[in-house]
């Protein structure tokens, strides 16, 4: 088989080379570690070696720009025939003679993979189950309940277990009918494609009596030897310093090993773990000193470990500031007075506040569209249409569901839409599709008592609407002090792309929409 | 309070957890009740046995060896005082050695008897009479342990004597009888042995040094033998009495046949049993359980401030687990999380050949279980080995039979003290067997012996056999 020589990864930052020139031409015959071209990036050029002797066929001509990772050109092994010619003579046997050896190796090894592959052909075949990939941004998922047992029976599609991720809880069918073998266990963190568990498939009623292997780590992939996630006395100490467990950290060392430096690196548990099974699990909780000074050491939530990193990483990574306002809440109250009873009788659900601050969203981001806008590299992405994300308080944490086209949506519909979203929120069974792409957010701080936050936005979007809790409070309204209910509101933004005239403008324009909602009706 | 930390007993556990503390930062305090720091280890144990045999081990080879080296000594003899002496130089070096490692870490060496007033109280009683109170934050007791005497025949320190008078020695015994073929009886059999001595050994149990590999006192027993040793296994002794300058021991064996042994010197070593006398553990109300005080895995006695390390609490008595406890709980005194792997703390036998082993014994494996397989490669195949004429010995290798990691090393032979560390460096980062193969040993040394070995577990496919 031709052996694909890629571009190697070059550098951090480099993401695309040029080709320089061929040193060789196309049909050539190769050595193995030859130079075959030159490599051109922004910041240097570099030399490609061939991976192995053979014939060159080049796939990209000199001059392409060629981004890392991507094929250019291929190798093909000599034949027997062909083999020699390209070689000094003197080398031949001895090149060929480890070849022999390897293949010698590689046939005392077969059997052993070959028996294993018969002992479970006996019981029928072994269906490895491994972390479906559940959404874009999802690369890990921690196994919140096992529903079976080690060794039971389970059917095609029978929901074998309960997986949530930082966004969604779902339910895992089993892939197949048979005997089920745990492998991850519950609150573990697995990495999408990481292995869950094995079910050896049995076709007729009988369970077959499955062989257990005495070391069950060895079986678990050709990656995960028995040695994997084994962290160095120098890092056991690191790690548990840090109330890290071994099976947090992804091991550089041979066979995985955790390293010191693995050790010493591993602050942040958001690294997706590599081996899929934890070894000897450390008791976790740490002694109680005399006296009533406990404290409590918990793993974080995957939700809670996300939320962690995406707020820090949006504080880090964004200009953000925030723009205030405050709105006279009384129009809003009188016509709410006035309409709710009739409202909820039509539509069957209650007129709450968030029907008119999101319609006075949208009728504001069409207004100023790059607070509905964020960036995408070097781009500025805008976005035509209304998908506003509404933060939701649930015990697991918060989560953001979107209301998707609210801007053509009626009042009715966006309350029932709100209503259904935090319901299924609350009950942990939104789905990724359900929090993923909304394009402003608003929060309400008000329903816990807030008078005034600073809300972070919600990335990638560019900015977030706070809105507080509505207080008498007097004002002027013509010379004249009166009590009035008002609210005050925050637009948090990210100021790389909305200017301090469009984030005030905006805040402006949904006051005046708030404070006469005559005028959302007429788009004034 | 007076210290942050006071440490009672100045041993190899001892001392370095007052030297680890005061690294950390903490005002440390450390109590001796004798003159010299160092405890058994370094007065009355590791330090001088090692020197004696060393000594005897250079006599042993201009005796028998030199001559087919190509070297003639005339006259040869033994000067008893002057390897004593020179014994008790090394001794003085090492103390002295501590006491100025003290000195540059700052820490309060107080000597006398320590004892518990309160759990943050300790007096101190001096030779001369004089008593001081200090108050301490933490305590960790490294009180060590003493040589167990037979119940039947208290050390009359004399004719029947421990490993501390077999160190004090005015004359080479004629005939010494050690019972006892554990580590301690081996080393000083060895010494006498060496220096001319007739020496018997009766031993309880079906094997020699019977904590470690069954294999390594199979090779121990053969190489005693040929060093001119009697070896009685499986024989109880039942009585010891001294007439004048003649001793007499029975023993019987499991048939109840009966022996009947005369000696000039009997060594009892048996074993060693932990020593807390003096401590006054009652004002503080720890108990003891078998002689020893129960620790958690924190090494925390049932008083929260009060830690125990060593030879007092449960597992091997060796210096270099003591050690490893002492950092750990000073450690854990500064808030780090350090961990001991127990598993890996090698033993050690300083016979000649030295016998060192580290991991899980085959009887343990067999017990357990465990699918294994086995590498053995002998010394005698060794072309270092032969160089020196140091070719009694092997190097045994436990392998998991799945996996191939390694699960236990075993080695007699020349050398084996110093080799085991790679061992237990392979262990801790839980190398396969075929690993240790693959990797370059120097030649010509003693642990290619190891590596083929290692070979030999892997595949059985050592190279030099």
């Amino acid at each position: 088989m031709a052996v694909q020589v890629k571009v190697p990864s070059v550098g951090e930052s480099i993401t695309e080379v040029t080709i320089g020139s061929w040193h060789r031409k196309d049909g050539d015959t190769v050595q193995m570690d030859e130079v075959i071209a030159d490599l051109e990036s922004d910041k240097a050029t570099f030399e490609l070696r061939a991976p192995e002797a053979g014939v060159l066929k080049i796939l990209k001509q000199e001059g392409e720009t060629v981004p890392v990772g991507e094929l250019i050109c291929e190798i093909e092994p000599s034949g027997a025939d062909g083999k020699s010619s390209g070689e000094p003579p003197k080398e031949t046997p001895k090149k060929e003679t480890p070849k022999k050896e390897e293949k010698a190796e590689a046939k005392a090894e077969s059997p052993q993979p070959a028996s294993a592959a018969e002992a479970q052909g006996k019981g029928g075949k072994v269906r490895e189950m491994r972390v479906p990939a559940v959404g874009e941004s999802i690369t890990e998922v921690t196994l919140s309940t096992w529903l079976k047992k080690d060794g039971d029976r389970v059917e095609l599609d029978e929901i074998i277990a309960e997986v949530e991720s930082d966004k969604a809880t779902f339910e895992l069918p089993a892939e197949a009918a048979g005997i089920l073998h745990i492998v991850a266990k519950e609150k573990e963190t697995i990495p999408v494609g990481g292995l869950i568990c094995t079910i050896d498939e049995v076709s007729d009623g009988a369970p077959a009596k499955v062989e257990k292997a005495p070391a069950p780590e060895a079986s678990a992939s050709e990656a995960h030897t028995y040695a994997a996630g084994h962290p160095s006395p120098a890092a056991a100490k690191i790690l548990e310093e840090k109330g890290l467990k071994a099976s947090d950290v992804k091991g550089t060392g041979r066979d995985g090993r955790i390293t010191k430096e693995d050790a010493m690196q591993a602050q942040q548990p958001s690294k997706p773990a590599e081996s899929g099974k934890a070894p000897a699990p450390q008791p976790a909780a740490v002694p109680a000193p005399a006296g009533a000074r406990n404290t409590r050491r918990e793993k974080m939530s995957s939700l809670r470990r996300t939320i962690a990193r995406r707020l820090v990483s949006v504080k880090n990574e964004t200009a953000m500031l925030t723009t205030f306002n405050e709105v006279d809440m009384k129009a809003i109250m009188d016509l709410r007075a006035q309409y709710k009873d009739k409202f909820k009788e039509k539509y069957g659900i209650g007129l709450g506040f968030m029907s008119f601050f999101t319609k006075a969203v949208c009728i504001a981001l069409k207004e100023w569209p790059a607070v509905n806008a964020q960036i995408d590299g070097d781009d500025i992405i805008y976005h035509d249409y209304c998908d506003i994300s509404i933060a939701v308080s649930t015990p697991r944490g918060l989560v953001v569901p979107v209301v998707r086209n609210a801007d053509l949506l009626s009042f009715d519909q966006i309350e029932s839409e709100i209503a259904r979203l935090a319901t299924k929120a609350r009950e942990g069974k939104l789905s990724i599709d359900e929090m993923q792409g909304g394009t402003f957010s608003i929060t309400n701080g008000g329903v816990f008592g807030s008078m005034l936050s600073t809300p972070i936005i919600n990335p990638p979007q560019s900015a977030i609407l706070g809105m507080h809790n509505i207080v008498e409070r007097p004002v002027v309204k013509n010379k004249e002090i009166v009590i009035r209910p008002v609210m005050y509101v925050a637009l948090s933004y990210d100021h790389r792309i909305i200017d301090g005239r469009e984030s005030v403008s905006f805040l402006y324009r949904v006051k005046e929409l708030l404070e006469d909602p005559g005028r959302l009706i007429l788009g004034v | 309070m007076d210290y942050n930390v006071t440490i009672i007993g100045s041993g190899p556990g001892g001392y370095v957890a007052a030297i680890r503390c005061a690294q950390l930062g903490f005002k440390t305090a450390l109590i001796e009740k004798y003159d010299t720091l160092g405890g058994t280890c370094l007065n009355v144990g590791c330090i001088p046995s090692k020197a004696m045999l060393d000594s005897s081990e250079h006599f042993a080879n201009a005796k028998e060896n030199f001559k087919a080296h190509g070297i003639n000594v005339q006259g040869l003899k033994v000067d008893f005082a002057a390897m004593v002496a020179r014994k008790a130089d090394v001794v003085k070096q090492n103390v002295d050695g501590i006491a100025f490692l003290m000195k540059k870490n700052k820490v309060d060496v107080h000597h006398g008897i320590g004892s518990f007033v309160d759990k943050s109280t300790i007096k101190i009683l001096a030779k001369d009479g004089s008593e001081k109170k200090i108050t301490t934050e933490y305590v960790i007791i490294a009180t060590g342990s003493k040589p167990t005497p037979l119940p039947f025949a208290p050390f009359d320190k004399k004719r029947i004597i421990s490993s501390t008078e077999a160190l004090e020695l005015k004359e080479i015994p004629k005939h010494l009888i050690v019972i006892g073929g554990g580590v301690i009886g081996m080393e000083l059999g060895s010494v006498y042995s060496r220096l001319g001595s007739k020496v018997t050994v009766v031993e309880f149990l079906d094997n020699l040094i019977p904590t470690m590999d069954g294999t390594l006192g199979k090779e121990l027993q053969k190489v005693a033998k040929k060093m001119g040793m009697d070896i009685y296994l499986g024989h109880k002794v039942t009585s010891v009495n001294v007439k004048g300058k003649e001793v007499t021991v029975t023993a019987e064996d499991k048939q109840g046949k009966a022996l009947e042994l005369k000696g000039d010197y009997c060594l009892v070593s048996i074993g060693r049993q932990p020593y807390t006398e003096g401590l006054n553990l009652s004002a503080v109300g720890i108990g003891l359980d078998k002689g020893r005080i129960p620790v958690d895995e924190h090494l925390r006695t049932s008083v929260d401030n009060i830690y125990a390390i060593g030879d007092v609490i449960r597992g091997p008595m060796l210096a270099h687990k003591a050690e490893e406890e002492g950092v750990f709980v000073a450690e854990r005194l500064a808030g780090q999380k350090p961990h001991i792997n127990y598993l890996l703390i090698p033993g050690v036998v300083y016979t000649w050949p030295e016998v060192a082993s580290v991991g899980y014994t085959e009887e343990q494996l067999k017990e357990s279980g465990r699918a294994y397989k086995t590498g053995k490669f002998p010394y005698k195949a060794l072309g270092r080995a032969r160089a020196s004429m140091d070719t009694d010995g092997l190097v045994k290798i436990l392998a998991d039979k799945n996996t191939d990691e390694i699960l236990g090393v075993h080695i007699i032979g020349a050398r084996a003290a110093d080799m085991i560390a790679a061992g237990v460096t392979a262990m801790e980062f839980r190398a396969a067997a075929e690993d240790v193969a693959r990797m370059s040993h120097a030649h010509p040394t003693y642990m290619e012996a190891v590596k083929e070995a290692c070979l030999a577990a892997t595949a059985n496919r050592p190279i030099h056999i």
